[in-house]
């Protein structure tokens, strides 16, 4: 009598018939047929524009302007500057999501930030340059408040908002944010009796961080980062409405070719572009890399 | 759809036809409240009973060119009929193959030296460069390129684009040279008279607007004479704007309409040259403080309201690049503006 028998086997289910495996695939279709009109073939046509001149003609000149200085500039400032506000907004979104989540605050709180994050994550272009010129620019509120209020002149210690260090502090309004939606999720993960076991255990609380709670949350960490530098790498309006392209970045680069009233290489701009993708790829390739060997214990 | 005539617009019985039965004009680039488009787009519609499609009224002179390419096989409503691109963009739009040849019935008095001889694009209007003063945090207000530099003015003028993506303001560095003792043939005064006023605190290396003239962020902007009294008429006194033309340095930049090779409604689109073309068109844009190409006829004929005239700035004596002249110095202020004028990391402008 093997039937019963099997019932009280454990193991893998059975695997599903072949006759389902087909309406699972219709059911990715979708998925598939944006990701490869919205993705791949915009792709496509990006390295197949970056190989034609502003005639049509083929050419790979394109590519070998891309070694001028102020490109090659640009690519250094805008990977800087991504960088930067990936790391300070990463750790800075990180620590605000662990204050609400377990920090022991008001459940209000939590919800307060989450919404507000929501907002603020999609809250980028010109009116957020505006947002901070009239707030933090020379005759912005707040500047004049703490000026004539508090006697603190900002601008006369030396801040800049129209600056690289300008433009980081404005990205880092939709960084953070945008920090604190993902890790969330993940922070909630962290059961409460892990640190109480590991305290039972005499670990101290620099300890459960080193071993315990770090080593879980580092894959998503890491992953929120990368995603943080792309979403930076790939901002355009804000830096050219607050600095006027003053910082270089590649973004501000291909638009110039793309629609400004004056540069008008169009093949450059395809270039650049695939120069930005690749870099994007490095950048996934090391987050993959690292987060195998972060993931390496929980297999 | 009830027609509504236009005084001093007579359109050619046979055009009007060809182009109703066609129904709609795409246009693109063209913001409502540049150079009194606005009010001129309702009336032709008003007048012939079509339909104004307008692309993206944000777009600059480049996009224009390339939704023209982009669209060549396309004849739907994001290719459009007719441009009106910066100066440069006429000779290159022809270069690329993407106008078609078309003469206006008022052709004759057009300013000729605003034209292509062959009729593939034509110069529609032109402003000045000027000074839009927020009066209200200005008290001494500036009358010339090299009053910019005094210290009171720390932290005040803008300009209203970046120089290495925006006609306006690379126009306004080939501008500030006339100023500052340059010629149309060299624009490196310019760079220098910018590199003066970044090094004095004064410039803002912001994309000045309407927004950040009206707070006090950039009380001093450097704009088209028609968009800073655009700006006077829309903030309506609060703040109180001037708008001052340079006492050196007047320096004129003109636009040029053209119809598209590809254009999807050819008819609607001479129709809408013929328009602008018209008595009525030219008062137009007029209203909208550009001065039309068809100016000194409007004058010579006395058809220009005296309430209009008196509006209108005197830019006698302004100066016009030549097109090797805007190459040029486009080529050296794009290439030389962020080493020579650039915010650079290390120091924080005061």
């Amino acid at each position: 009598m093997t039937a019963p028998a099997q019932t009280l086997i454990q193991g893998a289910p059975k695997a599903r018939p072949g006759r389902r495996r087909w309406a699972t695939l219709l059911g990715l279709v979708p998925f598939f047929l944006a990701a490869f009109l919205f993705m791949l073939l915009p792709m496509a046509f990006l390295v197949a524009g970056s190989f034609q001149d502003v005639n049509g003609n083929l050419t790979t000149q394109n590519y070998a302007d891309l070694s001028q200085n102020f490109i090659v500039d640009a690519y250094i400032t805008s990977i800087r500057v991504s960088l930067a506000t990936a790391v300070a907004g990463g750790v800075f979104g990180f620590l605000l999501a662990y204050a609400v989540i377990l920090g022991g605050l008001p459940h209000f709180l939590r919800t307060a930030l989450m919404t507000f994050s929501g907002v603020a994550s999609n809250f980028a272009g010109i009116p957020l340059a505006l947002a901070f010129i009239f707030t933090l620019g020379h005759v912005g509120f707040l500047t004049l408040f703490l000026r004539d209020t508090l006697g603190i002149d900002i601008w006369a210690h030396g801040f800049n908002l129209y600056s690289e260090i300008g433009l980081d502090f404005t990205y880092m309004y939709f960084q953070f944010p945008l920090m604190v939606l993902i890790m969330a999720p993940a922070i909630d993960g962290l059961r409460q009796d892990w640190r109480e076991a590991s305290a039972n255990l005499g670990a101290t609380s620099g300890q459960y961080w080193r071993h315990i709670a770090l080593p879980i949350l580092t894959p998503t960490l890491l992953g929120t980062m990368i995603l943080l530098f792309g979403n930076s790498f790939g901002a355009q309006a804000t830096a050219y409405a607050l600095t006027a392209g003053q910082v270089n970045l590649v973004t501000l680069v291909i638009s110039d070719q793309m629609s400004g009233d004056v540069l008008h290489n169009v093949g450059l701009g395809y270039a650049l572009a695939v120069g930005m993708v690749a870099i994007m790829a490095v950048a996934i390739t090391l987050y993959t890399i690292l987060q195998r060997r972060s993931e390496r214990w929980l297999r | 759809m009830s027609i509504v005539p236009v005084a001093g617009f007579t359109p050619d019985a046979t055009l009007l036809a060809a182009a109703q039965k066609e129904g709609t004009l795409n246009i693109i680039a063209i913001p409502t409240d540049w150079c009194g488009y606005g009010p001129m787009i309702t009336a032709f519609a008003g007048a012939t009973g079509l339909k104004i499609n307008s692309i993206t009224p944000d777009a600059g002179s480049g996009d224009e060119l390339t939704a023209i390419t982009s669209n060549k096989t396309n004849a739907g409503p994001q290719a459009p009929d007719v441009i009106d691109v910066g100066y440069s963009f006429g000779a290159q739009a022809v270069s690329q193959g993407l106008l078609q040849p078309y003469k206006v019935a008022t052709w004759s008095t057009i300013d000729p030296k605003t034209v292509d001889p062959n009729g593939y694009w034509y110069g529609d209007y032109y402003g000045v460069l000027s000074f839009a003063v927020n009066t209200s945090v200005i008290k001494d207000v500036p009358t010339d390129w090299k009053d910019l530099l005094k210290p009171e003015y720390a932290h005040s003028v803008a300009l209203a684009g970046d120089p290495t993506a925006s006609n306006q303001a690379i126009q306004s560095v080939e501008a500030s040279a006339l100023g500052n003792g340059g010629t149309l043939d060299n624009a490196q005064a310019g760079l220098d008279f910018f590199k003066q006023l970044q090094q004095a605190g004064n410039f803002v290396p912001t994309v000045g607007g309407q927004g950040t003239l009206a707070s006090g962020e950039t009380p001093i902007l450097i704009t088209w004479n028609y968009l800073a009294q655009g700006y006077a008429d829309k903030l309506a006194g609060n703040p109180a704007i001037k708008v001052v033309i340079p006492a050196t340095g007047k320096f004129g930049g003109i636009y040029v309409q053209g119809i598209s090779a590809y254009a999807p409604h050819p008819n609607a689109a001479k129709l809408w040259e013929e328009y602008l073309y018209s008595d009525a068109g030219q008062l137009g844009w007029l209203a909208g403080y550009c001065y039309p190409t068809r100016y000194a006829d409007l004058v010579s004929r006395s058809v220009i309201p005296q309430a209009l005239s008196a509006k209108l700035p005197d830019v006698s004596g302004a100066v016009f690049a030549s097109a090797a002249q805007l190459a040029a110095a486009k080529t050296l202020i794009t290439g030389n503006w962020k080493s020579e004028v650039g915010v650079s990391v290390a120091t924080a402008a005061p």
